[in-house]
């Protein structure tokens, strides 16, 4: 097995311990920090498929993203600016009213492993704010919207259609959680939708190279 | 017509109930024992018996544990024991005697005297340290995670001769949130793992000691741990979501253990809930999964209802599907 593929594994079986140290071998076996870490963003490409099936749970998708951070510390010093979020910046916050903020949480990290620098605005996010986050930073490609509650799912069509509404472009808006279906996804005018945080970053990804 | 109670057991054992078990009417929930939760009311901040700062936000279903860095209980799951430190179960005589009362006064023939338990193992693991940090310590640092869980069992313990020695419960209406809305938090290896043997534990010793009738909430997605809480004791799961195809499961495993639920409060129970979607979800979860096995419930982890009139709502309604279908 290659290094590069011995990276791969070991992000994928979540080893926390190993990757950095195998990062830096690969690193010093001629491989180029670019190609390590789309290795890494692809297996937790993987990983998100797996955990969108059922085949494995939060735990092994947090330890294995765990471990592609160890890597990319790695790699950081050895990549130009921002080249580790080549998808952009993703805005993402649970809307007003809701403090639910695990989903949110997994979905953050799963969305900056497949490639974005990310804005968590946290929990109990006005409409606004969203909008502001937009306003302030650079490249925004991505608001994500994440509702728990029935009863904050008001909140999160206000969320949307503030986005929509404030003029600003160069990005969509993906909306989730429980509650959350396709249907009210496009009801409240939201680009994309996902069921879990597997499934979120492939969409992300999805909407942003569309 | 058969007692609350009666109806109850011919529901579990597959005999002959006459009407449906109505969502909690069967327990007798003693809330005045005196070793209570410290919680903050709406608007409030509190820090609990564990040393876990809650906050209930206006406009909140819940409080829910502040987790920055500031206010985190474990901020080193290596050196738990330096943060976590049990409270004590010791009470006055004198404090008990509301709960003991309240206990004397049910009629044990037609209810359950009901003692509430929360929160349960796995919640504590992340009240105390974060969701975040809790799944991934279960992986680098599953020793510290065992110690941790068999000191939280040891409180159990202690909490559970407390309640036996001055109130003898009929029922535990114990809560652990295993999962979310469709799936479970833990793979069913990793809970084996790390639950099974501690809830034995504590559920075999209430049996052991007269509890007739343990009752788990877990309002969540749990299908695929069915068998482990037949194996640590629970004959009750309270809380089963749609999302657990609750009739199949009733299929599976009806006759060791018994459904509550499948009345899903995030469908029902809302600002905007009227009597029509009540209705029409009780016959629903009514038909589909019939007389035995099943208690129709509000998936709520307490007789409760979040918005006013919706537990009663559902609880005339399920008496009418009792006329129509019994």
């Amino acid at each position: 097995m290659s290094k590069i593929a011995e990276v791969k594994a070991k992000v994928e079986a979540g080893k926390t311990k190993l990757v950095a140290g195998l990062v830096q071998e690969a690193l010093d076996e001629g491989d180029k920090a670019e190609d390590i870490l789309q290795a890494m963003v692809d297996s937790m490409g993987v990983v998100g498929d797996k955990f969108s099936t059922g085949e494995i749970f939060v735990p092994e998708m947090l330890i294995a993203a765990k471990a592609m951070a160890k890597g990319v510390e790695v790699l950081k010093p050895l990549m130009a600016g921002d080249s580790a979020s080549s998808l952009g910046t993703c805005v993402i916050g649970t809307v007003a009213g809701d403090l639910h903020d695990i989903g949110k949480n997994l979905v953050s990290m799963m969305i900056e492993s497949a490639g974005f620098k990310i804005v968590d605005l946290g929990v109990d996010v006005p409409a606004q704010k969203f909008v502001d986050a937009v306003k302030e930073n650079d490249n925004v490609t991505l608001v994500a919207c994440s509702g728990l509650l029935t009863t904050t799912m008001p909140a999160l069509k206000e969320a949307v259609q503030t986005l929509k509404a404030s003029g600003l472009t160069g990005f969509k808006v993906i909306v989730g959680g429980a509650p959350v279906t396709p249907e009210y996804a496009v009801e409240v005018g939201a680009d994309g939708y996902a069921p879990d945080a597997g499934s979120a970053a492939v969409k992300a990804k999805e909407l942003v190279t569309a | 017509m058969l007692t609350k109670r009666q109806n109850l057991m011919e529901t579990m054992k597959g005999g002959k109930p006459d009407r449906f078990v109505n969502q909690y009417e069967f327990m007798q929930m003693i809330m005045s024992v005196p070793i209570t939760r410290v919680r903050p009311a709406i608007g409030e901040e509190k820090v609990n018996e564990w040393g876990v700062t809650f906050r209930w936000p206006e406009g909140q279903l819940g409080g829910f544990p502040v987790h920055d860095e500031e206010h985190i209980l474990i901020k080193d799951i290596e050196n738990w024991k330096d943060y976590v430190k049990a409270p004590s179960v010791k009470r006055p005589e004198e404090d008990w005697v509301p709960a003991i009362e309240a206990a004397n006064a049910v009629d044990r023939n037609d209810q359950f005297v009901t003692c509430f338990v929360a929160p349960g193992l796995f919640e504590q693991t992340h009240h105390f340290m974060r969701m975040e940090n809790a799944l991934t310590a279960f992986y680098e640092y599953p020793d510290e995670m065992h110690e941790l869980i068999d000191y939280l069992v040891e409180y159990e313990l202690t909490y559970a001769k407390e309640l036996i020695d001055h109130i003898h419960p009929d029922c535990i209406f114990h809560h652990d949130d295993w999962g979310g809305q469709i799936s479970t938090f833990l793979s069913p290896k990793m809970f084996e793992e790390f639950f099974l043997e501690p809830y034995k534990k504590i559920y075999g010793y209430y049996k052991a000691n007269g509890v007739e009738l343990i009752v788990h909430h877990s309002d969540s997605y749990a299908a695929t741990l069915v068998p482990y809480m037949i194996e640590m004791g629970i004959d009750i799961w309270q809380g089963v979501m749609t999302s657990n195809h609750t009739p199949e499961l009733i299929k599976k495993y009806g006759g060791k253990i018994t459904f509550m639920g499948d009345l899903d409060s995030g469908v029902i129970d809302f600002p905007a809930w009227n009597s029509e979607i009540i209705a029409k979800e009780v016959e629903r979860a009514c038909k589909t999964c019939g007389k035995l096995y099943f208690i129709p419930c509000l998936t709520q982890g307490l007789g409760i209802s979040s918005f006013p009139g919706v537990y009663e709502e559902t609880s005339a309604a399920i008496d009418r599907m009792s006329k129509e279908l019994f």
